[in-house]
């Protein structure tokens, strides 16, 4: 209980922190409107046949390009909040000097993930919605009600995602300078889950390392929920491949997370950077 | 002579400073090669293998060469992040640093100050277009002949005042300012969205194309296409690189007004140490 109160009230403070600083917190919409959504809606349009997608309707099944890129924004949000809002701050914690002092506190290591986890699945949340919303009303994207019925599916890649979090804290922690690493991985990790485009499209070994993504499948399954995409497998296996991977990411990171905090500790390089 | 050298030293240590931080050069390896796969891949799925559909966008771009187009605006994209996150937030990075003091201190030209970074950034940018030509060469089999890899360098080399004339004047509004992220982002998505990297201008609004068509990198992204994708000849660019060189002049000499307003604000203010 102790933990849990100690995970909320470091969600709050990273909350009070974004708070401060509100054109940064507009960058959760901006930044993907400006830097994939918009771009990939104005490349779609060059391809459109008087008014219809039907190239990506062929591949697809919906040729609701809005809709299919507004709701691969939704999860790529969570997907940049599992990298930057609960790995990163380590980073950001070594830099200011602060990472020590919050660890000698009696509160465990991986609850300070915990915390962080919260407060960006939050942000992500709002983030996600809006941006869902905006394609809506700007851009004509129509999702079905239906897609709510995949809302399992995104509770468990965002399991998945903390047991990610896990390992890429463990890496930020021992890199030290992990901003190179954390955008790769992100954007790495985002477009593999086929938030930007079909995963039919990719290459056969590509297509194998994206089903061993978690996202892939939420993402998945959300689309054919909104807007009636074609499955990449049956609904069951998609549901299975998403509880395996929730069971083996998140205590595989939480060990991770551990024997690098273990071997810091020994080595007593934890604040450095 | 003086400022020549001191032009000279200034480039040569921001190159020793880039060189410190290998990350920027791997980087400069990933993003080119990656960030336009992925566009190549949506533009797979957008195509589906869909006739009609390539058609609409050969009809819209002029070119079939869809990896072609993509590397090229995407490639632009990059030159610009260069610039506005290197040139651009230079002054701000030696002021955070605490080195802006002792630089104004110096006898040499405010010139040497606000453009002395400018070889080492083009130097990156150059590593930059090697890779995307390399990638395009040997990844998506793009026929570039000799003579059309050097049109391309001469329209890159026709636009370095145009762009590095924009880093300047980026710079003096970020240390006006004191804000480089958020600026640099606004900047960056307004150059995103209306100068084509992605796509031909011709699908804007109306309103939209008239003001992408004020912007010098619609015409270098433009440019580097048509040389590159389509054969064009130098002679048949001219009237766009009288715009690109006109611009650079107005944007250089922006830059140099607009350094002078900061510094003296900042002067006046005490406001040179403080970040």
């Amino acid at each position: 209980m102790a933990e849990l109160r100690a995970a909320w009230a470091i969600a709050l403070k990273d909350l009070r922190v974004l708070g401060r600083y509100p054109l940064q917190l507009t960058g959760v919409v901006w930044l993907p409107l400006y830097q994939f959504l918009l771009p990939s809606i104005l490349l779609g349009s060059t391809f459109l046949v008087g008014e219809r997608a039907v190239g990506l309707q062929s591949v697809t099944g919906t040729a609701d390009m809005a809709g299919f890129l507004f709701v691969g924004a939704l999860a790529a949000s969570f997907v940049f909040g599992a990298f930057w809002g609960i790995a990163f701050p380590f980073k950001l914690e070594m830099d200011s000097g602060t990472l020590e002092s919050g660890w000698l506190t009696p509160t465990r290591p991986e609850t300070f993930v915990l915390g962080h986890t919260i407060a960006s699945y939050l942000v992500s949340t709002a983030g996600g919605l809006l941006l869902l919303a905006v394609g809506a009303v700007l851009f004509g994207a129509r999702y079905v009600a239906a897609s709510a019925a995949a809302a399992p599916a995104l509770v468990l890649s965002l399991v998945s995602l903390i047991g990610i979090a896990y390992l890429i804290s463990a890496a930020v922690l021992l890199i030290k300078e992990a901003n190179f690493f954390v955008d790769t991985t992100s954007f790495l990790f985002s477009v593999g889950s086929g938030v930007l485009f079909p995963i039919a499209v990719l290459p056969t070994a590509l297509k194998v390392v994206a089903l061993a993504l978690p996202v892939t499948y939420a993402l998945d399954l959300l689309r054919a929920g909104a807007l009636g995409t074609h499955p990449l497998l049956p609904p069951l296996w998609e549901y299975l491949a998403l509880a395996a991977l929730a069971g083996i990411s998140l205590p595989f990171g939480l060990w991770v997370f551990r024997r690098t905090e273990h071997r810091l500790r020994v080595r007593g390089t934890l604040g450095q950077h | 002579m003086n400022d020549l050298r001191a032009f000279l030293a200034a480039s040569w240590k921001e190159w020793r400073v880039l060189r410190r931080y290998p990350t920027l050069l791997i980087g400069m390896l990933f993003w080119p090669l990656l960030l336009p796969a992925v566009y190549v891949l949506q533009a797979q799925g957008f195509a589906g293998g869909d006739p009609r559909a390539m058609g609409a966008f050969a009809a819209r771009t002029g070119t079939t060469q869809v990896a072609g187009f993509l590397y090229v605006g995407w490639s632009m994209y990059m030159w610009l992040s260069i610039v506005l996150w290197g040139l651009g937030t230079s002054l701000r990075t030696e002021q955070v640093r605490g080195s802006l003091e002792a630089l104004f201190l110096t006898p040499a030209s405010r010139l040497v100050i606000l453009f002395g970074p400018v070889a080492a950034h083009i130097a990156v940018a150059l590593w930059m277009f090697l890779v995307v030509g390399l990638a395009l060469v040997f990844g998506f089999r793009l026929s570039l002949t000799p003579l059309s890899a050097v049109r391309a360098l001469a329209v890159i080399l026709l636009a370095v005042p145009a762009l590095y004339g924009l880093g300047a004047l980026f710079a003096s509004a970020v240390l006006r300012f004191r804000e480089a992220n958020s600026l640099v982002q606004l900047v960056r998505g307004v150059f995103t969205l209306l100068c084509g990297m992605t796509f031909p201008i011709v699908v804007l609004p109306e309103w939209a194309r008239t003001v992408a068509m004020t912007l010098p990198p619609t015409y270098i992204i433009a440019d580097i296409r048509a040389v590159l994708l389509a054969g064009v000849r130098m002679t048949e660019l001219v009237s766009d690189f009288m715009i690109v060189g006109g611009s650079g002049i107005v944007l250089c000499v922006l830059a140099v007004v607009a350094f002078r307003y900061v510094e003296g604000y900042a002067r006046r203010g005490g406001m040179l140490a403080q970040y």
